[in-house]
């Protein structure tokens, strides 16, 4: 048990630190050959590991280069466990459609979301850019998720994100869905003036709030 | 005083006889504001230009488009510009790649590929979502760095000639003139994207050491020889960066030291040796964290200093003093609701940081087209009457 929690450990710390994404790797391996199932070295080991950073980015320590290395650590790690996570059962955190709204293409923001809520749990829908309101809605409806996230840098779209908050309404769907904004134009005081529930700052918030949410 | 003397004592940290009034406007925020009553007869400028490209001829009256700058009374801080080329050569060549009915996707000039909008309620101020970066990897640096060639004789004008040049600025110099640099992060976010460049940073720092050494290389090499010749009509360095975002900067202090910190001095160092100290670095997003390292590779002054992104330009003059001089800082948001709480933006900022001069008030970024003429004219008349001392 000793040596099990050691390596777990260490694959947080080697994630929190940033050590190259080789001694990721290498421990995953490790832990794997230790006969450790796939879904506590991703629950207790590379997850604990992206809550250092999330702290650390939090702290003023961490910025962007470091959130897109981690996420690429991750996934490097993710490759590895991949065929022992299609036979062991796997919890979702829970599910988000995503996308920047009509009129708007940029998404750099939202990707970044998109990357670190993958990467705690959340099983994400991509709509990508310029989105139709009628799309979130649809999606909404095909993917039963509970989280809706929308993005939009210019203030010349955020509008958008009214519209959709409309067609939720008329469709009877607000009551089922939580709805998240995010992107430059967005203010926590515009996201409570068109009846969304929240507004991230950034990413690291973002999924911080969805994690809330969804009471993990 | 003439406007660039003005200009000159404030980012010096003298005071003017009236403190220069900065805004940007962009060309669809003039449309709009002709469609609502702006006249166009008041605005038409013509011009004797010296700008970007190093084409025109130098005494030939130019039908510039539109002048805000007199109609409204703000200045000009790019009343001149030193005309080389400091981008790829050879260019790129533009070409539409794809099309469809929502979007067209063009190869710029840099050899970038850009996706636009057909349809977009402000195509300027939409910014296109970039898609395609011509460097990838070390194989595509090596081959895009020879474009970057500062001894190609193509970036000075055809006309180039240091006593002409010379005696044109000596005469016909009016306004303030800017040297425009572009900084090693925006140099290296437009070749590789935000993402990959951000992440480079660690995937291959070799190759981002091997970057910042040309960026140093190919800027100081390019501009020594109109710096060395102008350097008493040059006034300011525009710097152009764009590395953070809402939340904080793009790079840590971490990276930013170790990457940028040793180029940034010696480009800088290299500029005070021509008696050029002013150097205003355009950054939009939260750049708090970086402040102390800005000052020490040398950059004097900053703009935008986004309201929304937790700039706060009285904070920032109160723990750097004339470390900075400060341009912007007006939210937009509250200035473009007019009335009162266009009023109290002003006076929260303006008087207190007039007092120290080094501070050109305006907007915290370009006038956005969502900003009403009626609107615009009543925050101009009021903020005018802040700046005469």
């Amino acid at each position: 048990m000793s040596i099990e929690i050691d390596i777990l450990k260490s694959i947080a710390t080697a994630m929190g630190k940033l050590k190259d994404s080789g001694r990721i790797k290498e421990l995953v391996g490790k832990a794997v050959s230790q006969g450790i199932p796939a879904v506590k070295i991703v629950e207790s080991g590379l997850r604990r590991g992206l809550d250092l950073v999330g702290q650390k980015y939090e702290a003023g320590e961490y910025f962007l280069s470091e959130l897109l290395f981690a996420g690429l650590m991750m996934n490097d790690a993710l490759e590895i466990l991949k065929p022992y996570l299609k036979l062991e059962k796997t919890e979702k955190k829970g599910t988000i459609v995503l996308g920047t709204v009509r009129g708007d293409i940029h998404d750099i923001g939202k990707n970044v979301f998109k990357m670190l809520a993958q990467a705690a749990g959340f099983d994400v829908h991509d709509l990508e850019v310029d989105v139709e309101p009628d799309a979130f809605v649809n999606k909404l409806k095909e993917t039963s998720a509970e989280i809706l996230g929308m993005s939009a840098l210019l203030t010349t779209t955020r509008g958008e994100m009214k519209i959709v908050m409309d067609k939720l309404n008329e469709t009877g769907m607000r009551d089922n869905v939580r709805v998240l904004l995010g992107g430059n134009a967005v203010t926590k005081r515009f996201a409570e003036e068109i009846g969304a529930d929240a507004a991230a700052l950034d990413a690291v918030e973002g999924v911080k709030i969805c994690r809330e949410w969804m009471g993990k | 005083m003439t406007p660039r003397e003005r200009i000159k004592a404030t980012i010096h940290f003298r005071k003017p006889d009236i403190l220069p009034w900065y805004e940007e406007i962009t060309p669809e925020t003039l449309i709009r504001w002709i469609k609502e009553g702006l006249p166009i007869e008041k605005l038409t400028l013509v011009e004797l230009l010296i700008y970007f490209d190093g084409l025109l001829l130098l005494n030939d009256p130019t039908v510039k488009g539109f002048d805000p700058y007199s109609y409204f009374g703000f200045d000009n801080l790019w009343g001149c510009a030193i005309p080389i080329d400091m981008g790829p050569i050879p260019r790129f060549k533009r070409r539409v790649i794809s099309e469809n009915d929502r979007y067209t996707e063009l190869l710029t000039d840099t050899g970038t590929v850009a996706r636009r909008l057909k349809k977009a309620a402000y195509l300027w101020y939409n910014m296109p979502m970039w898609v395609g970066f011509p460097v990838k990897d070390r194989e595509s640096w090596e081959d895009y760095k020879k474009r970057l060639n500062p001894n190609d004789p193509r970036r000075y004008p055809k006309d180039w000639d240091k006593d002409v040049y010379l005696e044109f600025y000596e005469n016909y110099q009016g306004s303030n003139t800017i040297f425009a640099v572009t900084g090693f992060y925006g140099f290296g976010a437009q070749l590789m994207g935000i993402p990959t460049f951000n992440l480079m940073f660690y995937k291959d720092p070799e190759l981002i050491h091997d970057m910042a050494e040309h960026w140093e290389f190919f800027t100081k090499e390019t501009i020594r020889e109109a710096i060395e010749t102008l350097k008493d009509r040059i006034d300011m360095i525009f710097w152009w960066e764009d590395m953070a975002y809402k939340h904080g900067p793009c790079i840590s202090p971490k990276l930013y030291r170790e990457f940028f910190l040793p180029h940034y001095t010696r480009v800088t160092d290299f500029l005070k040796k021509n008696k050029i100290d002013r150097v205003m670095m355009d950054s939009d997003g939260n750049i708090n964290p970086l402040l102390d390292l800005i000052i020490e590779a040398g950059i004097t002054g900053l703009w935008p200093l986004e309201v929304n992104s937790s700039m706060d330009a009285v904070a920032i003059r109160k723990k750097y003093g004339e470390k900075l001089f400060l341009a912007g800082n007006l939210d937009k948001g509250e200035l473009a609701k007019g009335g009162e709480a266009m009023r109290k933006e002003v006076d929260s900022k303006v008087p207190i940081l007039k007092e120290t001069s080094g501070y050109l008030p305006g907007m915290d970024h370009i006038v956005p087209a969502e900003f009403t003429l009626k609107k615009f004219k009543e925050y101009s008349e009021y903020i005018k009457k802040h700046l005469p001392y």
